[in-house]
């Protein structure tokens, strides 16, 4: 893709500027979780880092497994999450794939910002480090397993978001305005509009982005959301794929079958996975993953209600029966021959096979359906055989299954 | 003319040499013991010596198994899934769920009514090895893995071998060892055990259908199935040959340049 050049030099720049922020105290510096209140920061002139998106790159690198031991020693167990140990690993062993972009380590925070609409992992993650550097920890303790999104749950996380408002001030040592706290929206907004916009790409056939290519491409929808850069790097990479679905070029040379992936990326695993089904000629058209940062109740007018609603209406915060509807519907959408469930080991909150729902979705779409066993960063919890086997297997059986109408 | 299908597993390569029409001419099995390619080549060259045919008489070759890769000049390789529907079909001829108990990883299949295989659900990450938990099962009870299933006949009522890792089962039967369970109590433990890790993976129902060479060394693990399940248990004909069958009924495809 052209616009992966243009990634990598935003994807620098973020980092740089965090780092510079933290290291000549030109601007504040927070940490946020992936899909935390960041437009609050953004309008307070904080320089953002998210730590998930160093627990990707730490699993990308398979620096992970060389540190996550650490954190294991110090009573953080194999069994929570990944990113966690390998972040708290990564920082006790000073070894991060940070330093590729020139930063020593992760940036300091001055303070820290999380929202357990995902899990409640991120909390106690951001209070080992409020421990560590004695900064302020802050944060929404939102609902898990929302059937409707109702009023009351979204006054209850505008209450929080309210309460969060006079520590972050003052650690900014400015007060909010809410003209710029409406802009920050307004950019997220058309970040997640145009990032969105990308992903549906993946709807033709051929599709002209797999999967994998969006786990990286979804980097600054996540670091850099509610920025002006995030919006002009979709819109490039928006037309770039536009053109590719007018021209019918694929990201493989042959599309025999469209899968749906749901759950994490196994991210040390990311390459041959990739290259495992592009052999099989089959494309990963779409990831509950990669849509987890569109939101589409974002409101440059309705400014904490809607960042209220829209961090409610994440996939990941529901119950089975709204994410059964939403992968039905992608189904659909994409044209999808099959789906391909990970159940990530130390990530239960974005593992969906946990219930009955593969079983329950193939019932319900007739789309043939297979769980493997992984995980986001622990590869000793993947086997690479296994995983093989299970995805060669699943392929030859889609060539034995009839043909889904094309879309 | 003749082809070969083969299956490299992780404690057995079992090879089938078949003619066009499907008729099995020669089949052989061996340990897997150092590398997968002696072993192949070993597995390959008797099935073909009982065929009374030579290497160069192999019109097509098929391959699965966990070393399948380890045979790279085989026409394709097939998914095991596949192969083990396709052996268990050319026997049975009808709908089935399907047990495939081998060395390594243990699956449960639906096959239709035309021998595809409409779903596949494995045994858990932590729970693969299950054949070969029954080889180091009988290390502990000193016995030669043959003998197992003797041993196993001698007991009233299996010792609890409940972990569905197969490295903490290995550690249990050392502790059940210790406490005093009999050598015959903690080998039909074993064997329930497998069968109890299989119930986990998908519901069974109407009549069950087993393969793979577990089956066939330890006929108690199908035994076990049938009780825990309540369901009848047919164990297909040569159940440690149905994977390599169905590799050789691939070859028979590849071979007439058909869909393979």
């Amino acid at each position: 893709m052209n616009a992966s050049a243009r990634l990598k030099e935003l994807m620098n720049a973020h980092f740089a500027g965090v780092d510079r922020a933290a290291r000549e105290r030109t601007a504040p510096v927070a940490w946020c979780t992936s899909v935390g209140p960041v437009e609050l920061l953004r309008a307070l002139g904080y320089e953002v880092f998210f730590p998930e998106n160093h627990g990707a790159m730490l699993g990308a690198s398979r620096v992970a497994n060389e540190v996550m031991g650490r954190a294991h020693a110090l009573g953080y167990s194999p069994e929570i999450c990944s990113y966690l140990t390998s972040d708290i690993g990564s920082y006790l062993l000073k070894k991060t794939p940070l330093q590729r972009h020139g930063l020593s380590g992760a940036p300091r925070a001055d303070v820290l910002v999380y929202s357990t609409n995902q899990c409640r992992e991120v909390r106690d993650w951001f209070e080992f480090y409020a421990r560590e550097w004695n900064v302020p920890v802050v944060g929404v303790t939102s609902f898990r397993d929302i059937g409707e999104v109702e009023t009351h749950h979204v006054d209850a996380i505008v209450r929080q978001l309210e309460a969060l408002v006079p520590t972050l001030e003052s650690v900014a040592g400015r007060r909010l305005d809410a003209a710029r706290l409406e802009e920050a929206v307004g950019l997220s907004r058309t970040c997640s509009e145009l990032w969105g916009s990308c992903l549906r790409a993946g709807a033709s056939r051929p599709a002209p982005m797999t999967f994998f290519d969006g786990t990286i491409h979804m980097g600054p929808a996540v670091v850099l959301r509610g920025t002006r850069e995030a919006c002009d790097y979709y819109r490039l990479l928006d037309a770039e794929l536009r053109e590719r679905v007018r021209a019918g070029v694929g990201a493989l040379p042959r599309e025999r079958f469209r899968i749906y992936w749901d759950g994490m990326p196994v991210w040390g695993r990311l390459r041959d996975l990739a290259a495992l089904f592009a052999r099989l000629e089959t494309s990963v058209v779409a990831s509950t993953y990669c849509n987890s940062w569109i939101f589409d109740a974002l409101d440059p007018a309705d400014p904490l209600p809607s960042m209220a609603r829209a961090s409610l209406e994440l996939f990941i915060a529901r119950a089975e029966g709204p994410k059964e509807r939403y992968l039905e519907a992608r189904i659909e959408e994409f044209s999808v021959d099959g789906v391909i469930f990970h159940d990530s080991r130390t990530c239960p909150n974005n593992s969906n096979a946990r219930f009955g729902m593969p079983q329950r979705l193939r019932k319900a779409t007739g789309t043939p359906v297979l769980v493997i066993d992984g995980d986001l960063n622990d590869l000793r919890c993947y086997s690479d055989e296994q995983a093989r086997t299970n995805i060669e297997g699943f392929v030859e059986q889609l060539e034995g299954a009839p043909p889904r109408a094309t879309a | 003319m003749v082809v070969a299908g083969a299956d490299i597993g992780t404690e057995c390569v079992k090879a089938i040499v078949a003619t066009d029409d499907g008729k099995v001419v020669g089949r052989a099995s061996v340990p897997t013991r150092g590398y997968f390619q002696d072993c192949y080549q070993e597995a390959l060259g008797n099935a073909l010596a009982e065929a009374q045919a030579k290497l160069a008489d192999l019109r097509a070759t098929v391959v699965t198994g966990f070393g399948a890769s380890c045979a790279p000049l085989a026409t394709r390789t097939v998914a095991e899934t596949l192969c083990h529907a396709r052996g268990a079909f050319h026997h049975l001829h009808r709908p089935m769920t399907l047990v495939d108990i081998g060395g390594r990883d243990p699956r449960v299949l639906r096959v239709d009514a035309h021998g595809g295989v409409t779903s596949t659900r494995s045994v858990r990450k932590c729970a693969v090895g299950i054949g070969t938990f029954l080889m180091f099962t009988s290390r502990h009870l000193d016995v030669h893995p043959t003998r197992l299933m003797d041993l196993a006949t001698t007991a009233e009522r299996p010792a609890q071998v409940g972990s569905y890792c197969s490295v903490f089962a290995e550690v249990e039967v050392i502790e059940l060892l210790r406490q005093g369970a009999t050598a015959g109590e903690i080998a039909l433990g074993a064997m329930y055990s497998i069968a109890d890790r299989i119930m986990e993976m998908d519901r069974l129902d109407g009549t069950v259908s087993i393969s793979g060479g577990v089956c066939e060394y330890f006929p108690g693990v199908s035994r076990a199935l049938g009780e825990r399940s309540g369901c009848p248990v047919e164990i297909v004909p040569e159940p440690i040959m149905a994977g390599a069958l169905g590799a050789a009924l691939y070859a028979i495809d590849a071979a007439r340049g058909g869909q393979a």
